[in-house]
């Protein structure tokens, strides 16, 4: 218990005193883990939509596979980014690998299949005839897809929060395709594991406690803002 | 504009005073035909409906005429006698589905949604919207959420959101289907008084002939895709041209020649039809008595006879039992004479 205590305190301390490193390492962990649910929503969402709303052959098989990669272990995602992005792979000569958009790009990866998965389900959760009925009171397709949108937006925040949650939590990835460099690549997951490495429970249980205020943080605007009242 | 018309092939005569109408519109899905018409016209301020079985193709063409939906369609949709395109169908057309489709959110948000769908600001919408909710008689329930609405209720939102938009056209599909008789007597009466007062073309999909005698001037009738018949509702109702339409309008009682030894196809209403012996005849045929079915008010008896199971309708309880014989008599001003079935 004493262990916990220690991290406790510390964890606060670490915040509140305005430690650098940690403040640095957090917002590096928002940055990437926010861009990567923002490109797996850039992709996933017409993705999960056409799942959802159109007709196509190897519709379900897309859909199935989505399902799956729902829980796609983020270390196999983090291996064949790396061996995509390393030095005298395909995609070496980008020189990406330790930098934080290889960590944005494998967790983007991670995300996108939730993406897919949950908004294909959170549409079609809505009346079929939904997309007809608004054309049916003078919407045109883009103001019907919208209204649609609105219509499934709690179910779709719900995607974004399980999106984010996915990679924020997540260390596999971050740790392969990052390689946990201080200042430029260590995230609050991958110094826990650091720290846990070395012994330093106190300062492996704050960045723990750091990243669950930093989940809930998130969460919490975003609920707010999808059950405001309308 | 007149001149236009008169240079236009597809106007005639009748459709300069067309609100919405079709020539030649063909509907097809993986490679059948679903629908076709080679001319409709429903003028400003009529209501025309369209009456069919299941599966005739009712929705769809509704749907065709407004172009909603994903439709493989062939011909023209005319607006005002002219050819029109999904945008000018788009803000003519309001449509209420079978279904009362509702947005989360109060009754009042969702009279609005159609004027904002225009792009009419929030506060205008509602401001503009709230009259229909009074005229449809659900004003009271404006700050309800409409997902607490019973079916008759969501029903009448969903007219009033479609009346709302003051729409040039105006297409029902069947949105009295899913309620109770009480209900849906009182909606149509409402929705009667609402409609005399517009200018609106209105298209009315149902298979219940009592809601074409409630709302329409004039009625088609549609079977397997093709409208088999149009005019006035009372005559389309009194006099169905062959077999299908009789059926479809409640002569469900058919007497081939061999029958009646008449030279055509005869059709009956049961409630024309008597299996009551000693009542004065017209037609009589003979047979045995099926089953004798008890409802409200009355009794239906099935009589087995040489051109089928007939039915026969009678108030009272009066009826033979099954089992023995019985003569089915029809009076002649009942009989309709109608063609073969057209297969």
């Amino acid at each position: 218990m004493d262990v916990l205590l220690d991290g406790l305190t510390q964890a606060l301390s670490l915040l509140f005193s305005g430690d650098r490193e940690t403040w640095a390492i957090t917002l590096l962990t928002l940055r990437v883990s926010l861009a990567a649910t923002a490109v797996a929503a850039l992709v996933g969402v017409p993705l999960g939509a056409a799942i959802a709303l159109g007709a196509f052959p190897g519709r379900r098989l897309l859909l199935a596979a989505a399902n799956t990669g729902m829980g796609l272990p983020p270390v196999v995602v983090g291996l064949v980014v790396t061996v995509l992005l390393w030095r005298s792979g395909p995609l070496g000569g980008f020189g990406l690998l330790y930098t934080p958009t290889a960590m944005v790009v494998a967790q983007a990866v991670i995300a996108t299949p939730v993406v897919v998965a949950l908004v294909a389900a959170a549409l079609q959760q809505v009346d079929p005839e939904f997309l007809v009925q608004m054309q049916g009171l003078g919407a045109t397709r883009v103001r019907a897809l919208l209204a649609l949108g609105a219509e499934a937006r709690l179910p779709l925040l719900a995607a974004a929060m399980a999106a984010f949650g996915a990679v924020v939590s997540e260390v596999g990835a971050a740790q392969m395709v990052g390689g946990n460099i201080a200042g430029q690549t260590r995230v609050l997951t991958t110094a826990a594991v650091l720290a846990t490495s070395r012994g330093e429970f106190g300062l492996a249980i704050a960045f723990g406690l750091v990243l669950l205020l930093l989940a809930f943080a998130v969460n919490l605007v975003v609920t707010l803002a999808g059950q405001r009242p309308r | 504009m007149t001149s236009r018309s008169v240079t236009s092939r597809s106007v005639t005569s009748r459709s300069v005073t067309s609100r919405i109408g079709c020539r030649d519109l063909r509907v097809s899905a993986h490679g059948r035909e679903l629908l076709q018409v080679p001319e409709l016209d429903v003028a400003a301020g009529e209501v025309l409906a369209v009456l069919g079985p299941n599966g005739a193709g009712k929705s769809t063409l509704l749907r065709a005429l407004g172009h909603l939906g994903g439709l493989h369609r062939g011909g023209d949709v005319l607006l005002d006698g002219r050819p029109a395109g999904s945008r000018d169908l788009r803000s003519a057309v309001a449509a209420v589905l079978q279904r009362p489709i509702l947005r989360h959110g109060t009754v009042a948000a969702n009279a609005a949604t159609g004027l904002q769908l225009r792009g009419v600001g929030r506060g205008e919408a509602r401001r503009r919207s709230a009259p229909w909710l009074d005229a449809l008689g659900v004003g009271h329930l404006a700050t309800r959420p409409a997902r607490t609405l019973s079916g008759g209720e969501a029903q009448r939102v969903a007219i009033a959101r479609a009346l709302a938009v003051s729409p040039r056209v105006l297409l029902l599909d069947e949105p009295f289907a899913g309620l109770d008789a009480t209900t849906r007597a009182d909606l149509l009466a409402d929705l009667r008084v609402v409609l005399d007062g517009l200018d609106t073309a209105t298209v009315l999909v149902t298979h219940d002939r009592d809601e074409a005698v409630a709302l329409a001037g004039r009625t088609a009738l549609l079977v397997a895709g093709r409208i088999r018949q149009l005019g006035a509702t009372e005559r389309v109702l009194d006099r169905p041209v062959d077999v299908d339409c009789a059926r479809l309008v409640g002569f469900t009682n058919v007497l081939p020649p061999a029958v009646t030894g008449r030279p055509d196809v005869c059709v009956a209403r049961p409630e024309h039809c008597s299996a009551v012996n000693g009542r004065p005849a017209g037609l009589r045929i003979p047979g045995t008595v099926r089953r004798v079915v008890p409802l409200g008010g009355g009794t239906r008896v099935d009589v087995d006879t040489a051109a089928g199971t007939l039915a026969c309708l009678a108030p009272g309880s009066d009826a033979p039992p099954p089992g023995h014989a019985a003569v089915v008599t029809v009076a002649d001003q009942h009989l309709r004479r109608v063609c073969e079935p057209a297969r």
